[in-house]
């Protein structure tokens, strides 16, 4: 069975504990890293669904099943999960921040993945006592302590992915309204598609980045005008 | 003028159209000189006479794009110089089973330097395979305003695109690093959703506008209060140096209405290039 060795500084003990346990342990940390109680404000943040809910876009379980589908394939879900591929295969993370800041549409879009992505270096920073990163946006925030997890690139991203639609439900719950049994069935039915997202992205590159929800964007910009606003983007 | 054919097995030898157009001027007393000019192919670069701020317009005398097609447009900017280009007319891309027509557009602005880069609608047609990157290098003082707009298919012919792939990637660097960055792609599973609210909501036409320099955020106010044209959907967002547009409508026509509006407040009453005006 392969072991991995862990080594204590300051004492003498030498640790070894079984692969299966460290991916355990690894896995435990991300779904730390991306649960709601990580203090990314991730709440305050509905990537537009709260535009698409004023104008009707979106009114019932059917419409933002349709919104979070559209969203995950051909919106950030895609290309957030691109990026973070990108980032976890060892690209360097400067460029690539400078990259996701240009393939922000908006300035909410560029407003939710980079205060997002700061907050969470620096919740990580205070967690590890190690000094935070420069504010980046959050699939190159997510990236650069995900490298260390050892875990496979595809299920880091179907975590990360699961977490932003996780959250988006929250939101669409509480606002278009919909029963919470709904929203939960709307998170189900993304699973498979989240999934492959995951796949085909974790051996995706740049060329690959896609930016087909155009209407999203444009939501996203007229969040900006929207006369009462619960949520920052 | 027409490269060697080029076949899948089995199939009839089609020929290919190529293309490459490349202008370059430099500020001189005077306003803006041409310092070079080189043309392949099917790729034409027409300078008409203007006072001013030169116009150049670029033409595909292929009359479209399709598989295998090649085409390439550049303008370099020296020495402060302002330059505005367009196409002669919309580029039309058109039923290709044979794999992609490739179109570069390659503009380098030098610093102080500014470039309005108006080309005419794309018109996609049924079954249309069409690969484009349009790169604009900045120097850090430069700027730049860059259009794209795009039809499917014709509204009034009845023309419905259901088969397409098209990769149309729009990126502006400021001295090597990226700052504006849309890899717009539509296929035919987009095109199935077409109705969709989060995608097109049923759109045919559609349009990116940004305008990229220092100060570009002041623009906003205005370009907002220019939206509104009848049958568009506008929205615009000022961030990072830059201002950006959206627009969605049914038809190229209310498309261009607004396109036109918008370009009289990005670029302060300066008329449109002539072969806008037809």
């Amino acid at each position: 069975m392969a072991m991995i060795i862990r080594m204590i500084t300051g004492t003498t003990t030498i640790t070894t504990i079984p692969m299966a346990e460290a991916d355990d342990l690894a896995l435990l940390r991300l779904v730390q890293w991306l649960s709601p109680a990580f203090p990314t404000g991730a709440f305050a943040y509905s990537h537009g669904l709260e535009q698409a809910i004023a104008s009707g876009d979106v009114r019932d379980e059917e419409g933002f099943a349709a919104w979070l589908a559209d969203i995950l394939d051909y919106g950030a879900g895609w290309n957030d999960a691109v990026l973070l591929a990108c980032g976890l295969r060892g690209e360097p993370l400067d460029a690539l921040a400078d990259l996701a800041r240009a393939l922000a549409g908006s300035a909410e879009r560029l407003r939710e993945t980079t205060e997002q992505g700061s907050a969470f270096g620096r919740a990580l920073a205070e967690m590890t006592g190690r000094k935070a990163a420069a504010s980046e946006p959050l699939p190159v925030a997510l990236a650069r302590s995900g490298r260390e997890l050892g875990l496979p690139v595809e299920r880091i991203i179907a975590v990360f992915l699961h977490s932003f639609a996780s959250n988006l439900v929250s939101a669409g719950v509480r606002f278009i309204p919909l029963g919470q049994s709904a929203g939960q069935r709307v998170l189900a039915e993304q699973h498979l598609r989240i999934a492959g997202i995951a796949a085909r992205a974790a051996s995706a590159g740049r060329g690959d980045l896609a930016s087909s929800a155009f209407r999203a964007e444009m939501q996203a910009m007229a969040h900006e005008t929207l006369d009462v606003r619960i949520f920052k983007t | 003028m027409f490269d060697a054919p080029s076949q899948l097995p089995g199939q009839i030898s089609m020929q290919r159209s190529h293309g490459e157009a490349a202008v370059a001027f430099a500020q001189a007393e005077a306003g803006a000189r041409l310092t070079g000019l080189r043309q392949r192919g099917s790729a034409k670069a027409l300078l008409p006479r203007v006072r001013g701020v030169p116009e150049v317009v670029f033409l595909n005398t292929s009359g479209g794009l399709t598989s295998g097609d090649t085409l390439s447009y550049a303008i370099d900017i020296e020495g402060g110089a302002r330059v505005v280009a367009t196409t002669q007319a919309a580029e039309r891309a058109y039923r290709a089973e044979a794999g992609p027509a490739d179109v570069r557009v390659a503009h380098r602005v030098g610093p102080g330097g500014w470039l309005d880069w108006l080309p005419q609608e794309t018109i996609l047609f049924d079954r249309a395979n069409l690969r484009r990157q349009t790169r604009i290098d900045l120097a850090p003082d430069a700027g730049c305003l860059l259009l794209e707009a795009v039809v499917l298919g014709r509204a009034a012919m009845g023309e419905q695109v259901e088969t397409l792939q098209f990769s149309d990637i729009r990126e502006v660097y400021r001295a090597q690093k990226p700052v504006f960055i849309e890899p717009l792609m539509l296929n035919s599973d987009i095109l199935q959703r077409r109705g969709n609210p989060a995608l097109l909501s049923g759109a045919r036409a559609f349009a990116t506008l940004a305008l990229i320099a220092p100060g570009a955020e002041d623009a906003l106010e205005p370009a907002r209060r220019a939206l509104g044209e009848a049958g568009v959907e506008g929205a615009a967002s000022a961030f990072d140096g830059k201002l950006v547009l959206r627009l969605l409508a049914a038809d190229g026509w209310p498309l261009r209405r607004q396109i036109l509006k918008l370009m009289d407040v990005l670029r302060r009453g300066a008329p449109p290039p002539r072969v806008w005006q037809l």
